[in-house]
């Protein structure tokens, strides 16, 4: 447009009204001064769907629209620095005929002297655009709600998390704080968790438990694991097992309860229980009321294990003195397990009522044909015996020869076998039982003195069961127990009567005697508990008629009555009165000082 | 009558159109049609005893896709800025307009309104940023134009705004 007179002329008026029309502009001159705006040519359809513009074709702004009103205030303003600018001004909405809206553009043009508004109808490729701008927010606003739902997830989740997390923490803490010994085992077996208190017991380090199979963490024995695997596969939601021993450094007793995991029932929970402290006082315990095989905590089996103790520390031969049934051969035996022989062979020979060749045969060997009968060669129980112990009970009942015989092995430490002529040396301790004097067989000369005095360098003494009754409660449920579990029966206790009957017995077979009148009143037995009326007759009986020669607690004037009478039916000899009341001659005296110092 | 123009300004789809819409018609759609360009709605209010004209200015969305033109501002006697709770980015973008206008037409009397607040619950702009706004001197509202709530309280206290003297906008180049 750089004519200076760019309206049509006349001749062009047709074509001139068919662009206009074609572009959908409406063409209005602006006569600044007046501010009128005056249409020019062909108006466009929308412009006659418009109520307000009038058919003189001149604009009343203020009425119509205030935007294009501000536009060309706006548009004086700019043209009094830069007369010569068009100005657009941007789309904006009109009412439409019917209830719709339309979107116009207006443009300032200068030309010259003259001031041309045309206003345009955005058409398709403003809706075009619009549509693509509608979609492109769209997308934005899903975008913007799928991320905040992420953020939200994420926020719940790690909210969740960290709860989760201080919960954990907190029963962590709890836990550690209790100083209870926890851990979890995973569905493989191996430790997930473990408390610092299991580590401490275990002795192990987090990074030596933690992913390891429970076998490598636990150092069980070999029967422990396998209880603990069989433990571990029960179905039972919750068990218990032990003591298990931890073999390390220091040992330790465990118990275990296995619980399965509610959430996850391949998994286990263990709590492990220590048990060192009462192991070890039990042991004690245990200990004290029994020492091996032997049962009993009276003061005189108190000394006898402590003998045993001694003797067991040397090698040297020991006589067992004692009554029939008292035990002699545990004695024995507690002394070779005890001693540094405990690994190598304890033989047991009882040397009563066999005859001479068969006895020397029977300890030395002999060789193929020394006597009728001999169709081999033979070891005896020395060489058996090598690098162990060998008990010869009943050793006053050996005949002279092998008296003789035994003597060269004890000095020599050899022995030749039955038809040979050449010493083998034994390494052998000889352990010997007796229930005779054997001093007193020195003297009627049925043993020779001098193997007394070799096997009795040490002496082992034991008290008869009615010297040391306060161990029948003890000895009788301990009796009582091996029993029920040999024959399966359930018996569990012995009547008061009846530990008052066996209290009050003589018991001159013993130990031997008090077992198999307990076998014989569990047989007898028909309830859980022994009853007096169980007990074999001789016992029961006796209880009726007391033998004079046992002693029964009686009522402190009866009983000193009775050791006076016993005092003077053996003519004041202490020893004697105490053998005829049943009791030791150190009770028997310790009883008459206390009764004497008693008021009547 | 005294005619005052206002404009509304803010994020595209914080609901602008939308409490126009309530303001002037008492009319509310969830539909959304995204404003391209401006279109310009009147209603009367009366302030102490006075008539008074608003010309409301319902402006395009300010975004990447448009700007806000300054020509537009040209003449405003106050505007709203309007936030959408539920997007903090809103918060942002109204900042960014605010010193648009401060720049273009100077300091003029405004007001904020945290739009949606029928969906409060899920709001990013929390009590905290709302504090701050209320420090920094915005005169902070909440609303719904679905609900209605809020809507003539807003336009309301910016007509009074808009009669005060001592607010009224200096010449501005
Ligand atoms: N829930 C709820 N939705 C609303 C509210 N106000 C507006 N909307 C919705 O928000 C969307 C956008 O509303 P508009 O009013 O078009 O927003 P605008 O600010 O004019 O958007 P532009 O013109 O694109 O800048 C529409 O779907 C409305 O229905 C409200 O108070 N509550
Ligand atoms: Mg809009």
């Amino acid at each position: 447009m750089t004519s200076p007179s760019p309206l049509p002329s006349p001749s062009d008026t047709g074509l001139f009204n068919q662009v206009l029309s074609a572009l959908d502009i409406a063409l209005l001159e602006w006569e600044m001064n007046s501010g009128v705006l005056k249409l020019q040519g062909c108006a466009p359809m929308w412009w006659h769907e418009f109520p307000v513009a009038s058919g003189a074709a001149i604009l009343d702004l203020g009425h119509w629209s205030p935007f294009l009103r501000d536009f060309l205030t706006y548009v004086q303003q700019v043209w009094k620095d830069e007369p010569e600018r068009t100005i657009a001004s941007g789309p904006w909405t009109e009412p439409d005929q019917p209830n719709g809206t339309m979107t116009l553009e207006a443009r300032a043009l200068p030309l010259g002297p003259r001031k041309l508004v045309l206003i345009e109808r955005l058409g398709s490729d403003f809706e075009n655009m619009r549509s693509i701008v509608q979609r492109a927010r769209e997308r934005m606003l899903v975008e913007d709600s799928t991320a905040k739902s992420f953020r939200h997830t994420e926020t719940r989740l790690i909210g969740q998390l960290e709860a989760s997390e201080r919960t954990k923490d907190d029963a962590l803490a709890l836990l550690q704080q209790l100083g209870l010994a926890a851990m979890v085992l995973d569905e493989r077996g191996q430790v997930t968790f473990a408390t610092d208190r299991t580590l401490e017991m275990l002795g192990l380090a987090a990074r030596e438990t933690l992913g390891r199979p429970w076998d490598q963490v636990f150092s069980f024995r070999k029967e422990d694991r396998l209880l603990m695997q069989h433990l571990l596969e029960g179905s039972t939601p919750t068990c218990s097992g032990g003591p298990f021993c931890l073999e390390g450094a220091c040992t330790r007793w465990i118990e275990l309860e296995i619980h399965r995991d509610v959430r996850h029932p391949t998994r286990h929970i263990l709590v492990l229980n220590d048990r060192t402290e009462i192991h070890a006082l039990r042991q004690a315990l245990n200990e004290q009321a029994s020492f091996h095989d032997l049962v009993g905590k009276s003061s005189a089996m108190l000394r006898v294990y402590q003998l045993v103790r001694d003797v067991a520390q040397v090698d040297t031969t020991v006589l067992i003195e004692g009554e029939t049934g008292t035990g002699k051969e545990l004695i024995a035996r507690a002394i070779h397990s005890s001693s540094s022989r405990k690994n190598k062979p304890f033989i047991a020979a009882n040397c009563a009522g066999l005859t001479d060749s068969i006895l020397t045969s029977q300890l030395f060997g002999h060789k193929r044909g020394a006597f009728t009968g001999a169709i081999q060669d033979q070891q005896g129980l020395f060489e058996a015996a090598e690098g162990g112990t060998l008990f010869l009970d009943e050793i006053g009942d050996i005949p002279p020869q092998v008296q003789t015989a035994l003597l060269r092995v004890l000095q020599e430490k050899e022995i030749t076998r039955l038809g040979e002529a050449k010493p083998r040396a034994v390494n052998v301790r000889v352990l010997a039982a007796t229930h005779h004097n054997l001093s007193e067989d020195v003297l009627r000369g049925s043993f020779r003195a001098d193997l007394l005095y070799r096997i009795r360098i040490a002496r082992v003494q034991l008290p008869p069961l009615r010297e040391r009754r306060e161990d029948i409660p003890l000895l009788a449920q301990s009796i009582l127990g091996e029993i029920c579990a040999a024959t399966g029966k359930r018996v569990e206790r012995l009547h008061p009567d009846t530990l008052r009957l066996l209290m009050s017995h003589s018991w001159p077979g013993n130990v031997r005697e008090l077992k198999s009148a307990v076998e014989f009143a569990v047989i007898s037995c028909k309830r859980n508990e022994v009853c007096p009326e169980d007990l074999p007759p001789e016992i029961t009986a006796a209880s009726v008629v007391p033998s004079s020669s046992v002693f029964i607690p009686l009522s402190n004037r009866d009983e000193k009555t009775r050791l006076l009478v016993a005092l003077s039916e053996a003519k004041g000899n202490r020893t004697e009165a105490a053998k005829r009341l049943g009791i030791s001659r150190a009770t028997l005296y310790r009883r008459l000082v206390e009764l004497d110092s008693q008021p009547h | 009558m005294m005619q005052k123009k206002v404009c509304m300004l803010g994020g595209f789809a914080v609901g602008k159109t939308s409490l126009v819409r309530r303001f002037v018609t008492n009319m509310f759609s969830e539909h959304y049609q995204t404003t391209i360009g401006v279109t310009v709605e009147k209603k009367t209010v009366t302030v102490d005893h006075q008539d008074m004209m608003l010309m409301l200015w319902d402006l395009y969305g300010e975004d990447e896709f448009q700007h806000v033109r300054e020509s537009y501002l040209r003449g405003s006697s106050g505007y709203i800025l309007v936030l959408d709770g539920m997007r903090k980015a809103t918060l942002d973008t109204a900042h960014m307009l605010q010193q648009t206008v401060v720049r273009t037409v100077g300091p003029l009397p405004f007001v904020a309104i945290i739009n949606k607040s029928d969906l409060q619950s899920e709001w990013e702009i929390d009590q905290t940023i709302i504090e701050q706004l209320r420090e920094q001197g915005w005169p902070v509202f909440f609303g719904s134009a679905k609900l209605g709530r809020g809507v003539e309280e807003l336009f309301g206290h910016l007509a009074t705004l808009l009669m005060d003297p001592s607010l009224q906008p200096r010449a501005h180049s």
